[in-house]
C-alpha cells in the first residue's frame, strides 16, 4: 500500500468539488521547483536550511547569489526554516509528499540512514575532492560505504568552564579522568560554587551525559556494532546508568535542573554559565556563541575555557556532532555543484567567521581563533573514535524513549535498567 | 397566542441603583465588590501580558542579566526594528486576509450546517453532530503527513485560499457545536409564527433567525478569528512548505526570524508577539460590543 | 427518540387527507434545503478533516518510519505498546486529573464572574477586553512567558519576595509534585477568558423581565440566580463543559511550549507524548492519536447522553411559566 496513490484517489474525487476554489485567489510562487519548463537551460535549484537570521541567513542568501552569478540560468530558490519544524515536520513531509526540495540538511546517523535507505538521496560519492578535503568528518553521513551527505560543521562536545571559578575552588588543571572529575566537583561544592548546570527540561542535554558514560563505558568495538545492529545487550549499557547514578549522588548540578532550559534565557544552562551562577557546563562547540549571547554585553567571556570530557573507559572516544547537506534524488546535476560551493574552503571560511559553528573543512578550521574551539577541534581530531550523540546516531524515533528514560535517572525515579528497556522497546518496534 | 417578550437589549442590564429599584438591589450585591472581583481578574489576566510587553522594551541581554527586572534603561530598538521591517507588515496583511477569510468562511458553512442540525429532524441528524464533533477529538500534528498530500494534489500549496479552506474546515466542529444549542434556543412560535405569515423557511433563516443568533455567531467569530491569527501548523505546510515569499508568511511563522538555531533575541521576540497581538485584540474589541447587542423588540403571536 | 419531535417540519400537520404528492414535494424540499445547507461545510470538512485522519488511523497499523512505503503491517501491536506502557499511563492519568479540576474549578468561577460582569460597570468592555487577553496571546509565547516568569529568578518569585512571601518562592515548575497544579493555573489563566466569554454570550439569552418578575416577588439576587439564570444559562454552561473535556483531552501547546511534559513527565499529556514517541515513527504516533480519539469519543458520547440529553429537546425560552 502507498501512501500517495490512495490519496491521489479520493483527492481526485475531492479535487472535483473544489475546482474553482483552488483557481480563484492569489497564488505566490507555488510552482514545481525541478524544472524550470520552458528555456531549455534553465534551472531552479531550491534550498531548504535551517538559518531564520543573520547573520548565518545572510551569508546563505549571499552565497546562493554567488552561485547564480557564476552559473547563468540557475536560480537558487533559498529559504531558512526553524531547526525543528524543518526536521521533524518539513522534510519528511516533503520527501514523502514530493515535494522535496534539492537541496537540504541532511541530519547524521539514523535519519541518512532511513532517507537513503528509502531511496530519497542522491549518491555524492562522486564528489571525490571535496570528500578528500573534509577528512574522517564525513563518515555520519555514509550508508553502506556510499557518501549521502557532506557536513558543513561538526565538533565535539565538551565542558565549558569558568576558569576563574574553577581557581577559587583550588581545581588548579582541568580534570582528565573521572575520579579527578570527581575530586573537582566536590571542590567546587565546598568553595560554593555550583559545579554544573544542565538543561534537563528539554531532555537532551541531560541525555548528553548519559551518553557520554555509555560511549566511555562501551568503547569503540562495541559502539561500532551495538549501534547498527540495535543491540543493547552488552551490560556496558546499565554501567552507564550507574555511573551517572554515582556521580548525581555528589549532588553536581544547578538547584531546580529538571525545568531548567537549555538555552533560552537567563535561568537557561547556558545563561547560569553566562552569568556566573554555575561553573561549567557539558555542551556542544555552539555554546560559545550561546554563552556569549548570554552575557550582559553579548561577548564571549574571557574566562571561557573548554576541556574534553575525561576519559571513564579505555578508548579514547569522543562525542560529536553537526549539520551536513544532502541532495535529492531527483535534483538537477547543478545542485552538485553547489553543494560542492558550499563546502568549498572560502565558504567555509566565511562561514567560520560567522560564529555559527565549527566548520569541517580543515583549512577553514585552521582559521578559527577562539582558543576554546581550536582545543575542540584538536580533541576530535586525536580521537579513536567519533561518535554521533547516541539519539541522533540511533535514529529519530529513540530520542523522546531514550531522552525521556534518562531524565527519569535524574529525577531519582528511573533506573539504568529504565533505559535499557525504553532502547529495547523501541529498537522491537523498528 | 402571545409570547413573553424577548428583549436583548444592553440598555436593560442591571444599573447603578436607582432609587426606586427594591431594596435588595440596592444593598446587595454593592457595587465595591464587584469592582474588586473585577480589578484582580483583570490584574491576574492582563499581569502577564504586560510583562511580555514591558519586555519587549528590554534589550535581551538586560533580560539575561535580570530576569525579573524592570527596563533599565528603555531600550526601543527592538519595537522600532519590529516596526520598520516589511516583513512585519506584510505579515500582518497576510494574517489578516487569511483572518477575516477562515471567518466569513467558519460562519458562513457554520451557521448553515447547525441550522439544519438544530432545527430539521431527519434520519442521520445525531450522526452529523457526532461527526462535526469528532473533528476536534483527533490531535492535528498527526494528520499533517497526509493532509500535506492532500493540498499538493490539490494544488493548494502555497496560495491564500489554499490556507483559508483547510483553515475553516478545522475551525468547523467548534463553530458547529457552539451554534446549536444557540439556533435551537429559538423558539418555535417564532418559526410557526413566520410561517402563519408565509415566510419560507429560508426567510425565516435569513431574516429572524440570523439577526437574534447575533451574539452566537459573534462569538465563533471571534473565536475563529483568533484561532486562525495564532495558527502554526496550517501555515507552515501550506504557506511556508509551499514557496510563499517570507513576507507574506502569517505572523506566528515571522517570529523564527528573531531566533536562531540555538539562541533566541528574546527582547525582540518579545516585542514582535506584542506588536502582533493588536490586531486580534482589536478584532475582539469591536467583535465584543457585537456580543452584548442585538435584536431588542418583542414578538407578538 | 420520540422527545425529540420539535414539530420542526413545516408547521402543523394538515388536518385534511394530505395528498401524497403534496407531502413527498414537501420532503423533496426539505432534503435539497438540508442539502444546500449542510453541503459545502460537509464537504469542506470531511475533505480537510475526516480524510487525513482517516488515512493517519490506517498508519497505525504499520511499523513505519514516514520515508519508505507503507509495507511493515503489524497489527495492533502499536496499541499493545502504548497501552503497556507506564508513561503513557501516566499521561491519561494527567489528562484526566486537568479535566476533572477544569470542570469543578474553572466552571463555577467562569460562571460567577460572567455574571458579576453580566451588570452595567463603568469600564465594562475594557475589563471584559483585559480578560479575554490571555486567550488572544499565542500558545507559543504565552508559554515562554510563563516559563520566564516561573523561573527561579523570574517574576513570579521576585514578587513574591518583594512582599515579603520570599519562603514560597520555589523552582515552580521543576518540582514534580506540584507542576501539575502549576501547569493547571497555567491553563485557567489562559483559557478561563474563553469560558467567561462563552457564558456572557449565553447570558445575552436571558430575558431581564424575569429578574424583574422575581424581584417583584421579592427573591433575593442569589435566589434569582439559582433558579432562573443558572437554569437558563445551562446550554451554555453544558457546552463549555464539553469544549472543556474535549480541550483537556487533547491538551497540547501550552504544555509542550512550557514543559515539555516535564519534569520528569509530571505534566505529561497523551498529545505530548504522542509528538515525543511519534518522531520517526508516524505508525506509532497515530496509534497514540486514535487512542486519544477513541477516549475523546467515548468520553463524549457518554456526556451526551447525561448531561446533554435535555438539549435535544426544543426549544426552552417558549413560554415562561
Amino acid at each position: 500500500m502507498n501512501a500517495r496513490s490512495t490519496m491521489r484517489l479520493v483527492a481526485g474525487f475531492a479535487a472535483a468539488g473544489l475546482a474553482i476554489g483552488a483557481l480563484a485567489g492569489c497564488s505566490a510562487g507555488g510552482d514545481d521547483p525541478d524544472n524550470g519548463g520552458d528555456a531549455p537551460e534553465e534551472v531552479t535549484i531550491t534550498w531548504w536550511h535551517n538559518a531564520t537570521s543573520d547573520p548565518l541567513q545572510g551569508l546563505w542568501e549571499d552565497v546562493a547569489a554567488e552561485f547564480e552569478e557564476a552559473n547563468p540560468g540557475v536560480t537558487i530558490d533559498v529559504t531558512g526554516y526553524q531547526n525543528e519544524d524543518l526536521q521533524r515536520t518539513l522534510i519528511p513531509n516533503a520527501l514523502q509528499s514530493g515535494g522535496a526540495p534539492d537541496v537540504f540538511m541532511v541530519w547524521p546517523g539514523g535519519e541518512v540512514r532511513a532517507q537513503a535507505e528509502a531511496g530519497h538521496l542522491r549518491d555524492l560519492s562522486s564528489l571525490t575532492s571535496t570528500i578528500d578535503a573534509l577528512g574522517a568528518s564525513v563518515n555520519p553521513w555514509k550508508v553502506d560505504g556510499a557518501q549521502y551527505g557532506l557536513p558543513y560543521t561538526f565538533g565535539a562536545t565538551g565542558i565549558w568552564y569558568n576558569t576563574e571559578q574553577y581557581e577559587a575552588a583550588g581545581v588548579t588543571a582541568p580534570p582528565t579522568t573521572l575520579l579527578e572529575l570527581e575530586e573537582a566537583v566536590s571542590k567546587l561544592n565546598e568553595a560554593g560554587s555550583t559545579p554544573f548546570s544542565v538543561g534537563a527540561g528539554d531532555g537532551w542535554p541531560a541525555g548528553h551525559w548519559w551518553y557520554q558514560f555509555a560511549i566511555g563505558a562501551c568503547g569503540k568495538s562495541v559502539l561500532e556494532t551495538a549501534v547498527p545492529a540495535l543491540d543493547f545487550s552488552d551490560p556496558c549499557w546499565i554501567t552507564a546508568g550507574e555511573q551517572l547514578e554515582d556521580f548525581l549522588a555528589l549532588d553536581p548540578f544547578n538547584d531546580g535542573f529538571l525545568a531548567t532550559p537549555a538555552q533560552t534565557g537567563a535561568d537557561s544552562s547556558a545563561g547560569l554559565v553566562a552569568n556566573g551562577n554555575t561553573a561549567a557546563e557539558f555542551m556542544g562547540p555552539w555554546n560559545a556563541g550561546v554563552i556569549g549571547s548570554l552575557t550582559p554585553d553579548a561577548e564571549v567571556p574571557e574566562w571561557l575555557g573548554w576541556y574534553p570530557f575525561p576519559a571513564t573507559g579505555s578508548d579514547a572516544v569522543v562525542m560529536g556532532g553537526g549539520d551536513g547537506w544532502g541532495v535529492y534524488k531527483d535534483a538537477p546535476d547543478e545542485a552538485l555543484a553547489f553543494v560542492e560551493y558550499l563546502l568549498s574552503e572560502d565558504v567555509q571560511k566565511r562561514f567560520a567567521a560567522s560564529g555559527a559553528g565549527v566548520p569541517t573543512h580543515p583549512a577553514a578550521a585552521a582559521a578559527l581563533t577562539d582558543p576554546n574551539l581550536q582545543a575542540s577541534a584538536a580533541a576530535l581530531a586525536a580521537a579513536d573514535y567519533v561518535q554521533l550523540w547516541l539519539d541522533s546516531d540511533l535514529g529519530p524515533a529513540f530520542g523522546g524513549p531514550l531522552n525521556n528514560a534518562i531524565v527519569t535517572i535524574f529525577g531519582g525515579t528511573g533506573t539504568p535498567q529504565d533505559v535499557v528497556k525504553a532502547l529495547e522497546d523501541t529498537a522491537a518496534a523498528q | 397566542m402571545s409570547v413573553t417578550p424577548i428583549v436583548i437589549d444592553e440598555a436593560s442590564a442591571v444599573d447603578a441603583p436607582p432609587a426606586d429599584l427594591p431594596r435588595w438591589r440596592r444593598s446587595w450585591m454593592a457595587q465595591p465588590l464587584v469592582y474588586f472581583v473585577a480589578i484582580v481578574a483583570v490584574l491576574i489576566s492582563v499581569g502577564p501580558v504586560v510583562f511580555v510587553w514591558i519586555s519587549g522594551f528590554r534589550s535581551t541581554a538586560d533580560l539575561n542579566a535580570n530576569p525579573a527586572g524592570m527596563p533599565d534603561p528603555w531600550y526601543f530598538q527592538n519595537y522600532v526594528t519590529v516596526l520598520t521591517s516589511a516583513r512585519f507588515w506584510g505579515s500582518v496583511f497576510s494574517s489578516s486576509l487569511v483572518g477575516v477569510g477562515t471567518t466569513l468562511g467558519a460562519i458562513v458553512l457554520g451557521v448553515m450546517a447547525a441550522y439544519v442540525i438544530a432545527r430539521y429532524t431527519f434520519p442521520g441528524r445525531q450522526g452529523l453532530y457526532v461527526l462535526f464533533a469528532a473533528g476536534l477529538m483527533f490531535p492535528v500534528t498527526v494528520a499533517a503527513l497526509p493532509l500535506s498530500i492532500l493540498l499538493r494534489d490539490l494544488g493548494l500549496h502555497g496560495t491564500f485560499i489554499g490556507l483559508i479552506i483547510p483553515q475553516v474546515a478545522f475551525a468547523l466542529p467548534t463553530t458547529v457545536i457552539i451554534l446549536v444549542p444557540f439556533l435551537r434556543a429559538i423558539p418555535n412560535e417564532l418559526e410557526e409564527a413566520a410561517a402563519i405569515d408565509g415566510t419560507t423557511r429560508i426567510g425565516f433563516f435569513w431574516r429572524i433567525l440570523l439577526p437574534l443568533s447575533m451574539p452566537g455567531l459573534v462569538t465563533v467569530g471571534v473565536l475563529a478569528f483568533i484561532g486562525s491569527w495564532n495558527a502554526y501548523l496550517l501555515p507552515l505546510l501550506i504557506m511556508a512548505a509551499g514557496g510563499m515569499p517570507q513576507e507574506l508568511w502569517t505572523l506566528p511563522l515571522g517570529v523564527q526570524q528573531f531566533s536562531t538555531q540555538y539562541s533566541a533575541d528574546t527582547g525582540a521576540v518579545m516585542a514582535y508577539t506584542s506588536l502582533a497581538m493588536l490586531p486580534a485584540l482589536a478584532f475582539f474589541l469591536i467583535a465584543e460590543k457585537r456580543i452584548v447587542g442585538g435584536l431588542t423588540g418583542a414578538v407578538k403571536g | 427518540m420520540t422527545t425529540h419531535t420539535s414539530a420542526v417540519i413545516a408547521a402543523p400537520a394538515p388536518a385534511a387527507p394530505a395528498a401524497p404528492r403534496r407531502r413527498a414535494r414537501r420532503d423533496g424540499r426539505k432534503w435539497l434545503e438540508i442539502g444546500l445547507f449542510v453541503g459545502p461545510a460537509l464537504i469542506v470538512f470531511v475533505t480537510f478533516v475526516i480524510l487525513p485522519v482517516a488515512l493517519a488511523a490506517v498508519y497505525s497499523l504499520f511499523n513505519w518510519n514516514g520515508l519508505t512505503p507503507l509495507e511493515r503491517f503489524v497489527g495492533l501491536d502499536n496499541y499493545v505498546r502504548a497501552l503497556t506502557d507506564p508513561i503513557f499511563l501516566g499521561a491519561i492519568r494527567n489528562n484526566f486529573t486537568i479535566l476533572i479540576a477544569s470542570i469543578l474549578i474553572q466552571g463555577p468561577l467562569a460562571i460567577a464572574i460572567a455574571l458579576l460582569l453580566n451588570r452595567k460597570l463603568r469600564g465594562r468592555t475594557i475589563i471584559r477586553a483585559a480578560i479575554f487577553v490571555p486567550y488572544v496571546l499565542a500558545e507559543v509565547i504565552a508559554g515562554l512567558a510563563w516559563k520566564l516568569l516561573l523561573s527561579p529568578r523570574g517574576g513570579v518569585n521576585a514578587l513574591l519576595e518583594a512582599v515579603g512571601l520570599g519562603a514560597f518562592a520555589q523552582p515552580w515548575l521543576a518540582n514534580p509534585d506540584i507542576a501539575l497544579w502549576v501547569m493547571f493555573g497555567i491553563l485557567t489563566w489562559k483559557y478561563l477568558g474563553f469560558a467567561i466569554l462563552l457564558m456572557l454570550a449565553g447570558l445575552q439569552g436571558v430575558p431581564e423581565e424575569l429578574h424583574e418578575a422575581a424581584a417583584i416577588d421579592g427573591a433575593t439576587w442569589w435566589q434569582t440566580q439559582w433558579h432562573i439564570t443558572l437554569p437558563l444559562l445551562g446550554p451554555t454552561i453544558r457546552i463549555w463543559a464539553f469544549l472543556s473535556i474535549i480541550g483537556s483531552l487533547q491538551l497540547f501547546d501550552m504544555v509542550w511550549v512550557t514543559t515539555r511534559g516535564g519534569p520528569v513527565g509530571a505534566t505529561n499529556t497523551m498529545a505530548v507524548y504522542m509528538l515525543q514517541y511519534g518522531q520517526g515513527a508516524p505508525g506509532y504516533g497515530s496509534a497514540i492519536a486514535v487512542i486519544l480519539f477513541v477516549i475523546s469519543l467515548v468520553v463524549a458520547l457518554l456526556y451526551q447522553r447525561f448531561a446533554m440529553r435535555r438539549d435535544l429537546v426544543g426549544a426552552i425560552t417558549s413560554g415562561v411559566r
